[in-house]
């Protein structure tokens, strides 16, 4: 009985110090059990990549979607499409050039609630070309922290992750949809 | 030319997937050699995917094909051949039917255990026969390789024998199988 209390007091009290903060609250993606996947289109067929290593801080909160922020970066060595040659082709010069680029990196500007969940406003930043990509996500509290599942798209080749003959969209499609559903924890 | 499969020749549909299978095959080694002895890249995966596609044309046409030939009995073989070359004209013929399936259903499970999703023409995609599988693929690859070669030998032999047929038999095995060949002789021999 007095848990319950004792935990909607600290939630209170922790909303409290937030909003006399003025910050939203923090947590951090479970690496463990958080998921970031691309969808590519390689001569009509899809293929799915996951990024194993990322990091994303999230600050958010419902009511208070002007201090809210996410901040996510994505170590791309760690794609995986599960096959090698393609992982390779990847971190290639002419695709990621992780090289020159190891890291992507997403920062969000605004949020906005929509009819079914939230849409940020947001720049990615890969292969050293920053441009916007707006997100559409879900965040439902638990009492561990939070959950966050979105998707995105973007163009592949706005980012020039296609040098070459990975220019031609005949064979891979300029269009690459983006799912991520992040456990969050909150920040310690 | 006849629909049916007269006790001469073979007939039109017979013949129309005769010849589409075997330019489809002629094209996929050629398509093969090529995308093999390229490095990994848009212009290998484009091959690739042309190769595949025109396979899982084959495989559906090889399914037409089966069919057919069940319900449809090809004329007979000249009465001139001893009992040898007949045993080996049915064994190649089979074997041709046998690789007909097995050709595409390696190349779809090499696909599938490599996880790269076959496509046909970009319109749909076919499901994974299996899951990712490293083992798997290279023995598949291995096999695929392999049937490819006796496919190409079995070709060879194929058109050997119909040329023999044709200029040192002097029958109309050969003709019998052409849109346009007129049928020199009747020696065929009448199916009971």
């Amino acid at each position: 009985m007095t848990k319950p209390i004792a935990a909607s007091t600290a939630l209170l009290a922790s909303a409290f110090l937030s909003v006399a903060a003025g910050a939203a609250p923090g947590y951090s993606a479970d690496p463990q059990q958080s998921r970031l996947e691309f969808v590519g289109m390689q001569a009509g067929a899809e293929f799915k990549g996951t990024f194993h290593k990322f990091t994303a801080a999230i600050e958010f909160a419902p009511g208070d979607l002007a201090s809210s922020r996410f901040d996510v970066q994505i170590d791309l060595n760690s794609v995986d499409t599960m096959d090698k040659d393609r992982d390779t082709a990847i971190r290639g010069g002419d695709i990621f050039d992780v090289a020159h680029h190891p890291t992507a990196h997403y920062v969000t500007r605004s949020f906005t609630k929509t009819a079914t969940g939230y849409a940020a406003a947001g720049a990615l930043t890969l292969r050293g070309v920053t441009k916007d990509v707006p997100i559409d996500f879900h965040f439902t509290e638990s009492p561990a922290g939070a959950k966050l599942d979105g998707t995105a798209k973007l163009k592949r080749l706005d980012f020039g992750a296609g040098q070459g003959d990975w220019k031609s969209t005949d064979q891979v499609a300029d269009s690459v949809k983006i799912n991520f559903s992040l456990v969050l924890k909150p920040k310690t | 030319m006849p629909n049916q499969d007269s006790p001469g020749r073979y007939g039109a549909v017979a013949q129309a997937l005769h010849w589409l299978i075997a330019t489809l095959i002629a094209t996929q080694f050629v398509l093969a050699i090529w995308a093999d002895g390229l490095p990994i890249g848009a212009h290998k995966l484009a091959l690739l995917a042309r190769h595949k596609s025109f396979g899982m044309t084959v495989l559906m046409l090889a399914v037409l094909r089966l069919v057919w030939r069940l319900t449809h009995p090809p004329p007979g073989l000249p009465t001139g051949m001893t009992s040898v070359e007949r045993v080996l004209a049915g064994t190649t013929h089979a074997a041709f039917y046998v690789l007909l399936f097995a050709m595409p259903l390696t190349g779809w499970l090499m696909s599938s255990a490599k996880s790269y999703s076959v496509s046909w023409f970009g319109l749909f995609t076919w499901p994974n026969l299996i899951g990712k599988n490293e083992a798997a693929f290279d023995l598949l690859r291995t096999t695929h390789h392999l049937l490819g070669d006796a496919l190409f030998a079995l070709a060879v032999l194929h058109i050997l024998a119909a040329l023999k047929h044709h200029f040192w038999n002097r029958d109309d095995v050969l003709a019998r199988m052409l849109p346009f060949a007129k049928l020199e002789t009747t020696k065929s021999e009448k199916r009971p």
